[in-house]
């Protein structure tokens, strides 16, 4: 009796969260499922015609579409290593005790308050071709002044720039709150000013903060395939489809082309590329610890 | 000597990821207080005038708050932040409390499905939102952009971990006098998690305050603009006037910093107790 009652009680506790997520969250996933397989009809407004996999049919035969698939997995090969390594890079830097330290941490708690619609917009300016403060920095330094945003080559390298610049100091947080889990005397010892000390880092600190590494890796990486900010307001996809990633696709498919379908196939198809970059992260951590 | 240098070194590692921190912020707020013919004058070639301002004016300031009505989208962002971060610590810390403290059937599989809703961020999602927004009828208002983003996964697993290392005896002895369950939650949960209410809060905080997409797609009148997409919007229309373009910048990115930095500290403890304690 006891016992039942207790459960009548967090089921009430979790009725308003899981009304919210059920019509909010699961819904929309469920609809996306649904719709990806469907098209709008052309007669009657608003309904829906089951078309089977006919919009990944489609998909698979747009050469654009593979393009965006490519540029959607270098993208992330090269980010999410990136901005955890740099994060945690700060996060040890953040954790270290002397003079002034919290001056430091001030700084590097800046990029959290910047949004990273503001740091696109600012960052545009400062790397502007013709008059950006980048490239008259390079210049002091006798280099070229360099195109940025409006190369094929190098407007996809900007992006990860931004991104980073913003992320690493975002997910520094979580990992230097790992880092103050672990007892000091262990940090002592795995301070970062010697080549023993960094394998003692490596040996004894880096598996201690496991938990918080995983779970920055893994909630970045679903953060980062859909990156959209950066490519909307800077580049619009380009130049010639060089950051035109999957959520930017979909973006313009269903919300500029009205197909709806079509985006939702294409939003399914990054969320199984997400659970595969994620299934394969929980792997690697799990054969480290054995 | 040898640790003067090794110290000055230190000293100057920091200075420079610092200033590649502080760089555009900084750059935005200089640029800000400039008159508009000035901003460029002493980029190119490059002088460290171009960082620090010789004639200070605060007409872009006035000009966003008075001519360009970005008061209102300031206003907008602040008001769903803080609708968004007071609903969301209640349903939150309720949900977080019944996963930690309570028993019963379906208790893992049910966490489990809050803990898979956080690899599916809202942009996901965005497009199957936007109708079911639609058919409650809340498009273009404020509850479209406060009430989806109430009920938060990550905010639900960092209060069921932080109430998950409160003693059980201290339970126990409650349940044991007769108190019921939301007096324990009420009386003996809350007052003990700060530290996780107010990282729970900034989380909400900031996902609100930077919310783009969202906003973009499900409002469309000027009076509901919330500030990334208002600053978006301006950058389109006035490109040209960097100076208040800079000023909507330093504001937008001013409040968030104004209140994360005094709570830094309460930040790392709740982000630390709450997440990763085995």
């Amino acid at each position: 009796m006891k016992s039942r009652s207790e459960a009548l009680v967090a089921y009430l506790m979790l009725v308003p969260a899981f009304l919210a997520l059920a019509i909010f969250r699961f819904y929309p996933i469920a609809v996306t499922c649904w719709g990806s397989l469907c098209t709008e009809s052309f007669v009657v407004a608003g309904k829906q015609i089951f078309v089977g996999f006919a919009n990944y049919l489609d998909l698979f035969q747009d050469p654009i579409f593979w393009k965006s698939v490519w540029v959607t997995i270098k993208l992330n090969v090269v980010i999410n290593p990136l901005q955890v390594c740099l994060a945690l890079l700060l996060a040890v830097m953040a954790n270290q005790r002397f003079r002034g330290i919290g001056f430091y941490r001030l700084l590097f708690f800046v990029p959290i308050g910047v949004s990273l619609p503001i740091a696109c917009i600012v960052w545009r300016i400062m790397l502007d071709p013709n008059s950006g403060l980048i490239d008259s920095i390079l210049a002091v330094a006798k280099i070229p002044a360099q195109p940025f945003l409006i190369n094929q080559d190098q407007a996809l390298w900007c992006i990860v720039a931004i991104a980073t610049w913003k992320g690493a100091s975002f997910w520094m947080i979580f990992l230097w709150a790992g880092l103050q889990d672990v007892p000091r005397e262990v940090q002592e010892a795995a301070k970062i000013d010697g080549a023993s000390q960094v394998q003692r880092f490596l040996r004894i600190t880096l598996p201690l903060i496991k938990r918080p590494l995983l779970f920055v890796l893994v909630t970045d990486t679903a953060v980062n395939f859909l990156l959209f900010v950066p490519m909307f307001l800077l580049t619009r996809g380009g130049p010639s489809y060089s950051t035109n990633v999957l959520m930017y696709e979909a973006y313009k498919t269903g919300f500029v082309y009205g197909e709806m379908g079509k985006a939702l196939a294409i939003v399914m198809v990054l969320l199984a590329l997400v659970m595969v970059a994620v299934v394969a992260q929980f792997r690697l951590f799990q054969r480290e610890q054995s | 000597m040898k640790t003067f240098f090794s110290a000055a070194l230190i000293h100057v590692l920091y200075l420079t990821v610092g200033f590649l921190f502080l760089l555009p912020l900084w750059w935005a707020l200089a640029s800000s207080v400039r008159p508009l013919n000035d901003i460029f004058k002493y980029v190119s070639p490059f002088s460290l005038a171009a960082l620090i301002p010789d004639k200070i004016t605060f007409e872009a300031y006035r000009s966003i708050f008075f001519d360009r009505g970005f008061g209102i989208a300031v206003f907008n962002s602040l008001f769903v932040a803080l609708a968004t971060v007071l609903a969301g610590l209640g349903v939150n810390s309720l949900a977080g409390f019944a996963f930690a403290v309570l028993r019963f059937p379906g208790r893992n599989a049910l966490f489990g499905i809050t803990v898979l809703t956080f690899l599916v961020p809202f942009e996901a999602i965005s497009i199957p939102l936007y109708t079911v927004v639609r058919s409650l009828g809340w498009l273009d208002t404020y509850l479209a952009l406060i009430v989806p983003g109430v009920a938060n996964g990550i905010v639900i697993f960092l209060f069921r971990q932080f109430f998950s290392q409160v003693p059980r005896e201290l339970v126990d002895a409650a349940r044991i006098d007769g108190a019921s369950w939301l007096t324990i939650f009420v009386r003996i949960y809350l007052p003990l998690s700060k530290p996780v209410i107010v990282s729970a809060a900034l989380l909400i905080f900031l996902f609100q305050w930077e919310a783009f997409l969202w906003p973009l797609i499900s409002t469309r009148s000027e009076g509901l603009k919330v500030i990334q997409v208002a600053l978006a919007g301006f950058e389109e229309r006035y490109r040209t006037l960097w100076n208040e373009l800079f000023a909507a910048a330093t504001v937008a990115a001013l409040i968030p910093l104004l209140i994360l930095l005094p709570l830094q500290r309460f930040y790392v403890q709740g982000v630390t107790a709450g997440g990763f304690k085995s």
